[in-house]
C-alpha cells in the first residue's frame, strides 16, 4: 500500500504537543572545501518543562542543534516547530522576535552586553520587547536580588564581577521577558565545580516552576541534574 | 532610547578616536561654510560696488581695426555713425562722449583727473549731482565726488585743466564704479569745451540709456544691424549683460572654493567611515550577542547609525560655531569689511554647511550600520 511505501516522518514518534519538535531536521554548512553535515535528519521532540541535556564528544553537532532551536538558524532541510510555529516559514523579524519572547539563552562565556551596566544588561530584553525605557521599573531589579545579587552591584559594568556572578546575571536577563525555553550551552564550563553547582541548583528550581531548559554540557555531573539525555554523535542522534 | 544610549556609551570608551573622527567633520563644515560665507560676501560687495543699473548699451569702436578708416592709431565714433545710431534706437536717448586724462591744477596741487565731455542738457542722464549746477557756460564742469573731496573743490572753485581754466558749477553724487563712464575721480565738461580745446570731433564712445528694460536687445540689434553691416565698426555691450557675467564668474568662484571645501568632507567622510567599521569589527561578538536575544537587524543599524549621528552632530555643531570665526576672519582678509557677513545671504552658508557635515556622516555610517546589522549571528557569537 502507499502508506507504507512512504515512511512516516521520524516513524510518527513526534507528539504534536511537543514544545519543540525536530523532524528530521538536517543542518549542512557549505564551506569552500566541501560541505559539513553538522546535523544529520534528526528526529528530537520536548515536552513542556522537560530538562533536558544534551551530550557528545566535541564537533558532534550539540550547538548547531541548541542555535536551532534558539531559532538563530533554520534547517536546511526537514522541519522544526517552535511552540507550534513552523520556523522555516518565520521572516528573520520574526525569528527575532521569538528569541526575544519565547528563548531564553545562557552561555558558557556568560555574553553580557559590555557597554551596560549590570541593570541595563538584564533591562534590555525588557526594553526590546516593550519598545521603551522600563526606569522605575522593578521587576529586573527583583530578578537580580532573586539570583542573588546585591544592590550595590546593580550599577557595576559585567567585567567587575566573578564568573558565577556574571553568570547569575545571564541567568536574569534570560528570564526577565518570562520564556517558555530556557537554552543553555555550557552554562558551568567556564565556572568551577562550587560555583557550577549553585547555578545548577538555580536552573533546576527554574525548571521546577515550569520553565521548559535545554542544557548542552560535556559534564555527567551537570546532566544528572537533567530528567533526560540526548547524546548526539557525528550529527546523529545516537 | 537603550540603543542611543549605547552608541553615546561606545563614542564615550572610544573618546580620542571619536574625536578625531569629529574633527574631520568641524574642518570639512568649517571648509565649506566659510568658503561659501567668503564667495557669498564677495559677490554681494561687488554687486554692491557696481553702480550701472542694467538699463544702458554702450557702444565703442572697434579697437586697432585693420582697413582703410583707420586714420589715427585710436578708432572713434564718427558724426555720421552718431546719426545712425541716434536715427535706430529713437526714442530712447544717444548720449555721445568723450574720454580722456589731463593734468590738472588747484591752487598749489597738481594732480591727473580724467575727463569727460558730455553735452549739457545730456549730464543728468548719466550722473546724479548733489550740488550746484550743469555748466552753462562752456567752460563750467561738474566735479566728481571723489576729486573734490581730495582737493576740497566747492562750487565756484577753480580748477586749471592742460593750458584751461574751467570753473566748478556742481559737485557729483558719488557714482561707484561703472560700465560706462567713472566720474567719481573726473571733471565733466562740456562736449563743446572738450572738442575746441583737444581739437577732437569723434567720439570715444556712446550711450544708449534704454527707457524699457526689455528694449535692450533690440536696442544692440538695431545698432549692430546698421553699424556693423558691412565691417565690424563698433563694439556694443550692455550693461546688464556684463552685470550678468561678472555675477556669474563670481557664483562660480564661490561653486570652486565650496567644492574645496566639498573635497574637504569627503575626506572627511572617510574618516567617519573608517571610525564606524573599527566600531562594527571590534564588536562582532556583541553584535553576535544581542542579536541572539532578541534584537532586529534594523535596531542593529540604527544602534550605528546612532553613533554616525552623534559624531555627525557634535563636528558640525562645532563646525557651524567655528565657521562663523573662519567665514569673519576670511571676510576681513579679502574685502577688509565684514559687514556682508551679516546678510542672511551670507549666514545661510552656516547651516548649509552644517546640513552637508551631518548629511556625510550618516551617508558615510550606512555601509557600516547596514554590514552590522547583516552579520550572521551564529558566527558573529563564535567570533572571539
Ligand atoms: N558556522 C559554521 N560554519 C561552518 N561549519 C560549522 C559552523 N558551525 C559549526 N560548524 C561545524 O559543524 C560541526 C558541528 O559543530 P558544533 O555544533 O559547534 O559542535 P559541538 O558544539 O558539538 O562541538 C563541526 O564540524 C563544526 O566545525
Ligand atoms: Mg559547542
Amino acid at each position: 500500500m502507499e502508506e507504507e511505501v512512504s515512511a512516516p516522518v521520524c516513524n510518527g514518534e513526534i507528539p504534536e504537543d511537543a514544545v519543540i519538535r525536530l523532524e528530521e531536521a538536517t543542518k549542512v554548512y557549505s564551506l569552500p572545501f566541501g560541505d559539513v553535515v553538522a546535523l544529520d535528519s534528526v528526529c528530537i521532540s520536548v515536552m513542556p518543562g522537560e530538562f533536558i541535556a544534551i551530550m557528545g564528544p566535541s564537533g558532534s553537532g550539540k550547538s548547531t542543534l541548541l542555535n536551532l532551536i534558539g531559532s538563530l538558524d533554520v534547517p536546511t532541510s526537514g522541519d522544526l516547530y517552535i511552540d507550534g510555529r513552523d520556523t522555516r516559514t518565520l521572516s528573520d523579524d520574526e525569528l527575532t522576535e521569538l528569541r526575544r519572547d519565547r528563548i531564553g539563552f545562557i552561555f558558557q562565556q556568560f555574553n553580557l552586553i559590555p557597554l551596560l551596566t549590570v541593570l541595563e544588561n538584564v533591562e534590555y530584553p525588557m526594553i526590546l520587547k516593550s519598545r521603551q525605557a522600563v526606569k522605575g521599573n522593578s521587576r529586573a531589579r527583583d530578578l537580580l536580588l532573586k539570583v542573588g545579587l546585591t544592590e550595590q552591584m546593580l550599577a557595576h559594568k559585567p567585567k567587575e564581577l566573578s564568573g558565577g556572578q556574571q553568570q547569575r546575571v545571564a541567568i536574569a536577563r534570560a528570564l526577565i521577558n518570562d520564556p517558555a525555553i530556557l537554552l543553555c550551552d555550557e552554562p558551568t564550563g567556564n565556572l568551577d565545580q562550587a560555583t557550577g553547582r549553585l547555578i545548577m541548583d538555580m536552573l533546576s528550581e527554574v525548571n521546577r516552576r515550569g520553565k521548559t531548559v535545554i542544557m548542552v554540557t560535556h559534564d555527567a555531573d551537570v546532566a544528572a541534574y537533567a530528567s533526560r539525555t540526548i547524546t548526539i554523535v557525528d550529527g546523529k542522534v545516537a | 532610547m537603550i540603543f542611543f544610549e549605547i552608541a553615546k556609551r561606545n563614542i564615550r570608551l572610544n573618546l580620542l578616536r571619536s574625536f578625531l573622527a569629529a574633527a574631520g567633520i568641524v574642518i570639512g563644515v568649517v571648509a565649506i561654510s566659510s568658503m561659501g560665507m567668503l564667495g557669498s560676501s564677495l559677490t554681494l560687495s561687488v554687486t554692491d560696488s557696481l553702480s550701472t543699473v542694467g538699463d544702458s548699451v554702450i557702444i565703442v569702436p572697434v579697437v586697432g581695426q585693420p582697413g582703410q578708416n583707420m586714420v589715427t592709431t585710436e578708432s572713434l565714433i564718427t558724426g555720421r555713425q552718431l546719426q545712425q545710431i541716434v536715427r535706430v534706437v529713437a526714442p530712447n536717448e544717444a548720449v555721445p562722449i568723450y574720454a580722456g586724462a589731463d593734468r590738472i591744477e588747484i591752487g598749489p596741487d597738481k594732480a591727473v583727473a580724467a575727463l569727460y565731455g558730455i553735452r549739457p542738457d545730456q549730464i543728468p542722464l548719466m550722473v546724479d549731482i548733489a550740488e550746484g549746477i550743469v555748466p552753462r557756460s562752456t567752460s563750467g564742469a561738474l566735479a566728481g565726488a571723489t576729486l573734490a573731496d581730495e582737493y576740497d573743490l566747492k562750487t565756484g572753485s577753480r580748477v586749471k585743466v592742460g593750458n584751461e581754466t574751467v570753473r566748478i558749477t556742481g559737485i557729483l553724487e558719488e557714482q561707484g564704479m561703472g560700465f560706462d563712464i567713472n566720474p567719481d575721480n573726473a571733471l565733466i565738461v562740456s562736449e563743446r569745451w572738450y572738442s575746441t580745446t583737444y581739437d577732437q570731433d569723434n567720439y570715444d564712445q556712446v550711450i544708449v540709456k534704454v527707457r524699457d528694460i526689455n528694449d535692450i536687445d533690440a536696442v544692440k540689434l538695431a545698432v549692430e544691424r546698421t553699424l556693423n553691416r558691412r565691417d565690424d565698426e563698433v563694439t556694443v555691450y550692455d550693461t546688464r549683460m556684463i552685470l550678468e557675467m561678472i555675477v556669474e564668474t563670481f557664483n562660480q568662484i564661490s561653486v570652486f572654493t565650496t567644492a574645496i571645501g566639498g573635497i574637504s568632507l569627503v575626506v572627511a567622510g572617510v574618516s567617519i567611515f573608517n571610525v564606524q567599521m573599527m566600531s562594527v569589527t571590534e564588536r562582532i561578538k556583541e553584535i553576535g550577542i544581542i542579536r541572539s536575544i532578541g534584537t532586529k537587524r534594523f535596531e542593529v543599524m540604527r544602534m550605528f547609525l546612532y553613533e554616525a549621528f552623534i559624531l555627525g552632530l557634535i563636528g558640525s555643531g562645532i563646525g557651524g560655531i567655528l565657521s562663523f570665526a573662519g567665514g569673519y576672519i576670511a571676510i576681513s582678509i579679502m574685502l577688509q569689511d565684514t559687514s556682508y557677513l551679516f546678510n542672511p545671504e551670507t549666514l545661510f552658508y552656516i547651516p548649509y554647511g552644517m546640513g552637508i557635515g551631518l548629511l556625510v556622516t550618516i551617508v558615510s555610517g550606512l555601509y557600516p550600520a547596514w554590514k552590522a546589522a547583516n552579520l550572521n549571528p551564529i558566527e558573529a557569537l563564535r567570533f572571539e
